[in-house]
């Protein structure tokens, strides 16, 4: 899927010679050798959840890790969705982590719009309350916003973790879009002036399709960080009908000893969304490059 | 039964309180909501439960498919919401609902935070709501009991009880040349230099008062005096830095191994135990649906905590149920604690590894698994960690100086006296 | 697609820029035809910003002049600066920003160049490159529990993996290093964790500022005889500095707000040796009830954060400068 528009991206070919072509086939083994090796690096923790979750299931760890199961056995899935709601979890979860993801680009981007774009007056003080945003751990501001979340009547709420986590991307998410809008050719920005564009105009029809890939890095990690959120919604969620997914793997750790399977199952499962939705992100970065190499 | 003349001067004291409020409780200040809450009174409407049972024993099954639906049948027409808190989490919490004014009716609680909910003023003295209450007191243990008396009153009962004693691997022991499993701490200390070559006598997994206490305890030592306001002159005594010096000394001579610093990643201490590695552990009754699972031809074998000059003295652990000040319908929030420690409750609970308080079901849950025995009989000495408000820093403090005695950076004397003395002004505090 | 139409039609005749273009500082279409027309775009995150984070922000601020009690309607003294002044007069607190800078530095330069590093080699086309850029995402996917625990075993000191390879393998220790169980070997397999969580974030940001950079340049560069050191100079970073800094900075953030790793691995210990910031203010505010005093730390840390913020940037804009 990504390899077709991949090759309109580099170097064009027809400009080397043969002698030049064949170190560049060296250069992609060398470059894959090295990029493999990387990879088995960051796969063996990985590697070793999945293993375990097809292991029978266990209150204890096996120490050291096993890399292959041993007996395998699909118990550790079958007990982890259908022992709890984990259905429901999973539906919760993936509502609020498409809401708040369209929520938090649509706005953010507006947001970084203006910041990257336009000269005002207060515009560095605002921006400055912005990343001090950043700065503060939310577990410092909890209860304030707890009671917040009481008042607004948001406390057991889906649509309530919605409108927080929301919220909680918006001045990481408009930084990050900020440097990507900034980059925008002034050149391109004026000449749809000169052909009578509005502001509106030009951000949906030149900024949003120059900064796809950011937009969808955006995306990526915005699903990620309301997929994987645990302390607010820990926080503000008892009804059980209302859980999210990470609610419902912390529930099969014991007090004193954890089904170690049923949590690697389910954390697998878990998995399972974000990387579809970073594999569909994969392709509005590529077709960012081409869009790119069209100027 | 020598043991039984060292039941902890605390329970006694528990137990004179409890007389002494069980008279103020029915007459006057509280008569109005005492009628109100009486066991006779009809119950109607809806209340939210909030407690840690772990999805995986069992526990979840039992609340939510026999002791909720019974409860409710009993009393048509209400309902129990019940959400199930990570432990781990639970007081982070209750905390945040506490500043949101969004607390339960009812709560399943950790028995060393009991006191602490009690002075932040969220809880309902149990001892003056209840009319009934000092019947229900006088069924419980008296250990467990003393972990809900804060200030003259009682703000819960015990649901479940704990402790921990000596868990050992016999042919780990025959195999190192230790004929006989060590009963005594002079038993343990003779039999750590037989072992050696990456296998240790006795591995602990932490180094908090739940860890040390039996050791301090056992050997004559205390954390506090009985009635918890001074640290000084108890914590740092001779017997309570002969116990932990014992243990810094086995460490130190690499007798014990890393876990006793608490998050060293080495072999959990019930894996090492059937894999052989660690000779003995102690621990609680959680450990042998573990060991069952994972290691299905290993014996575990048990006796009571290593002895010393005081006997045999363990720590008591599990959790009090709780009713809030915040509850709209304390009726029938009453009602469910009393079905909660009823017989039929307790026995359902007990057969999913949750020990029963109430001596009068020890024969049921002897019953229902055959390694509750050695913990009945173990909870006949324990005892309950000082019930302070203050608790959560007097640990921390606690293990952080026993942890630099541990690293070698100060003396186990050093180390207590500080302790003690950061101690005394938060236990003034009351 | 659709939408890319016109706009390419369009921009035909616009001459490409030679370098990757800065915006105009001060420029006349940086100023916006009605005043309004920026705090309309800002509104709705500004909006939603003020009220869920800026409130509780200032509430929060509030808090930490007051010994607060958590029970609503009860009696909270105020105490002026007092919570601020035991903050910088608490041992505890400082040795947790020490391990918090110890663990930037010895996380954040490293997952920088090794990722900017994978980042480049996954950006050019190769076999299976999409699989590749997923594996190298899936770190940061997997749950913080699970990793820290089993970096928890990898670290352990009677038979971890690390030991067994530098033991058993490499010989360079004599016996096992106890790595949990002391402050600078605890920070550093935690840091290892953090290195390896956050790879993958890094990788996948500068893989889409990779994206941006124009391939006319690359062109231009081989054109020259520039070898891949000299293009990736003069060109690739040059061309995504601004992400550079925005990884940094979150990063900078990030390390000093490391939490889930160590609370998992070490929980502070031994003798709270490898606390950091925020494991210290958890335990204040929701172990001991003392939310003034967490609060006014963050406030003392946000300062902190800041500065080394703006040192970080002011650095990386002053090579700029020097290198025109």
């Amino acid at each position: 899927m990504s390899s077709a528009p991949a090759t309109l991206v580099g170097t064009p070919s027809a400009r080397r010679t043969p002698s030049r072509r064949r170190s560049a086939i060296g250069w992609t083994a060398a470059r894959t050798a090295a990029v493999a090796i990387g990879a088995l690096f960051l796969m063996a923790p990985f590697v070793i959840m999945v293993t375990t979750s097809f292991e029978p299931n266990t209150a204890l760890l096996p120490n050291p890790p096993h890399f292959l199961p041993q007996n395998p056995t699909i118990a550790n899935y079958v007990d982890a969705w259908t022992g709890s709601d984990f259905a429901q979890y999973f539906v919760n979860s993936a509502y609020v982590s498409v809401l708040t993801t369209l929520a938090a680009v649509a706005i953010s981007a507006m947001t970084a719009f203006a910041f990257a774009r336009f000269d005002f007056p207060g515009k560095n003080v605002v921006y400055a309350v912005l990343l001090a945003g950043l700065m503060i751990p939310g577990i410092v501001i909890i209860v304030p916003q707890f009671i917040l979340a009481k008042s607004l009547g948001m406390l057991d709420s889906l649509n309530g973790l919605v409108f927080f986590y929301t919220a909680g991307q918006i001045a990481f998410t408009t930084f990050m879009l900020r440097a990507f809008f900034e980059r925008v050719p002034t050149e391109l920005d004026e000449a749809m002036t000169v052909d009578g564009a509005g502001t509106w105009r030009k951000f949906v029809r030149l900024y949003l399709p120059l900064a796809r890939p950011a937009l969808a890095t955006a995306a990526v990690f915005a699903f990620l960080g309301a997929w994987d959120e645990y302390v607010w919604a820990l926080t503000v969620i008892s009804d059980a009908s209302k859980r999210t997914l990470p609610l419902g793997i912390a529930a099969f750790q014991g007090e004193h000893s954890t089904a170690w399977g049923l949590v690697f199952a389910a954390s697998t499962i878990a998995v399972i969304p974000v990387v579809a939705v970073y594999i569909a992100g994969q392709r509005h970065l590529i077709a960012g490059i081409t869009a790119g190499a069209v100027k | 039964m020598k043991r039984s003349l060292v039941l902890p001067t605390i329970a006694l004291a528990a137990l004179t309180g409890l007389a002494a409020c069980g008279v103020g409780a029915g007459s006057s200040q509280s008569a109005p909501s005492g009628n109100e809450l009486s066991p006779s009174a009809s119950v109607s409407g809806e209340i939210t439960f909030w407690h840690a049972y772990s999805a995986g024993g069992g526990e979840i099954n039992a609340l939510e498919k026999t002791i909720i639906p019974n409860f409710e049948k009993l009393h048509p027409g209400v309902k129990v919401h019940d959400v199930q808190v990570p432990s781990s989490d639970m007081h982070q919490k209750l905390i945040t609902a506490t500043a949101g004014g969004a607390l339960p009716d009812v709560v399943r609680a950790d028995i060393v935070t009991v006191p602490e909910l009690a002075k932040l003023g969220v809880l309902a003295p149990l001892s003056d709501v209840m009319p009934d209450f000092q019947s229900w007191a006088a069924k419980m243990f008296p250990g467990p009991l003393a972990t809900n008396k804060y200030k003259d009153k009682y703000w819960g009962l015990p649901l479940d009880t704990n402790t921990r004693v000596v868990i050992y691997n016999q042919d780990a022991l025959t195999s190192q040349g230790v004929s006989q499993v060590p009963k005594s701490l002079d038993d343990l200390k003779a039999a750590a230099s037989k072992v050696g070559g990456g296998k240790f006598i006795f591995a602990e997994g932490g180094s908090g008062a739940w860890n040390l206490l039996p050791f301090i305890w056992s050997n004559g030592g205390e954390m506090t005096d009985p009635s918890v306001s001074k640290a000084t002159g108890y914590l740092n005594s001779p017997q309570t830095v002969d116990a932990i010096q014992m243990l810094v000394d086995m460490y130190r001579a690499k007798q014990i191994p890393g876990n006793i610093l608490g998050g060293s990643g080495d072999t959990p201490t019930s894996d090492g135990l059937a894999k052989g590695l660690y000779d003995t552990i102690v621990d609680g009754p959680w450990t042998f649906p573990g060991l069952t699972a994972s290691y299905p031809s290993f014996k575990p074998a048990t006796e009571p905590m290593f002895s010393g000059s005081a006997g045999s003295i363990s720590v008591v652990g599990g959790e009090d149920i709780v009713m809030t000040q915040q509850s709209k319908n304390k009726a029938l929030a009453a009602e469910f604690v009393r079905y909660m420690l009823s017989p039929d409750a307790q026995q359902a609970m007990g057969k999913v590894g949750q020990l029963s308080a109430e001596p009068a079901l020890a024969a049921d849950m002897a019953s229902y698994a055959p390694y509750y025995a050695p913990y009945l009989e173990q909870l006949k000495t324990a005892r309950p960690r000082p019930a302070t408000p203050q608790w959560a820093k007097v640990d921390d403090i606690f293990t952080k100086q026993v942890q630099l005695a541990f690293q070698g950076k100060v003396t186990v004397q050093q180390a207590l006296d500080s302790a003690a003395s950061q101690i005394d002004p938060l236990l003034a505090q009351g | 697609m659709s939408t890319e139409a016109p706009f390419r039609a369009r921009t035909e005749h616009v001459p490409a820029p030679s370098r990757p273009s800065k915006p105009r500082r001060g420029g006349s279409s940086r100023r916006p035809a009605h005043w309004w027309i920026p705090w309309a775009f800002a509104a709705p995150g500004l909006a939603f910003f003020a009220l869920t984070t800026g409130y509780p922000l200032v509430r929060s601020l509030q808090i930490s002049f007051y010994q607060w009690s958590v029970l609503p309607g009860t009696d909270s003294p105020f105490v002026g600066f007092d919570n601020y002044v035991r903050a910088l007069g608490d041992p505890q607190f400082w040795t947790s920003v020490v391990n918090a800078g110890a663990y930037l530095l010895m996380t954040v330069p490293a997952t920088i160049a090794v990722s900017l590093v994978f980042a480049v080699l996954l950006h050019r086309p190769m076999p299976a490159r999409t699989l590749f850029r997923v594996l190298y995402y899936i770190p940061v996917v997997t749950s913080w529990v699970v990793v820290s625990l089993l970096f928890k075993y990898l670290f352990s000191s009677d038979n971890g993996a690390v030991n067994w390879f530098l033991q058993d393998v490499l010989h360079a220790v004599s016996e096992p290093v106890p790595w949990l169980e002391q402050r600078w070997t605890a920070l550093a397999a935690v840091s290892m964790l953090g290195i390896w969580k956050n790879l993958g974030w890094c990788i996948v940001v500068f893989l889409a500022a990779l994206g941006g950079v124009q391939q006319d340049l690359y062109e231009a560069a081989a054109l020259d005889g520039a070898n891949a050191w000299a293009k990736f100079a003069n060109v690739t970073f040059p061309g995504i500095r601004g992400t550079v800094i925005f990884v940094a900075i979150v990063q900078i953030i990030g390390a000093f707000n490391v939490f889930p790793s160590i609370l998992l691995m070490t929980n502070g210990g031994p003798a709270g040796s490898t606390e950091v910031p925020l494991t210290y203010m958890y335990k204040q505010a929701f172990s001991f009830l003392d939310f003034g005093f967490a609060s006014a730390m963050s406030f003392v840390m946000a300062i902190i954060i800041s500065a080394v913020s703006y040192l970080q940037y002011r650095i990386t804009r002053e090579k700029k400068e020097a290198r025109r």
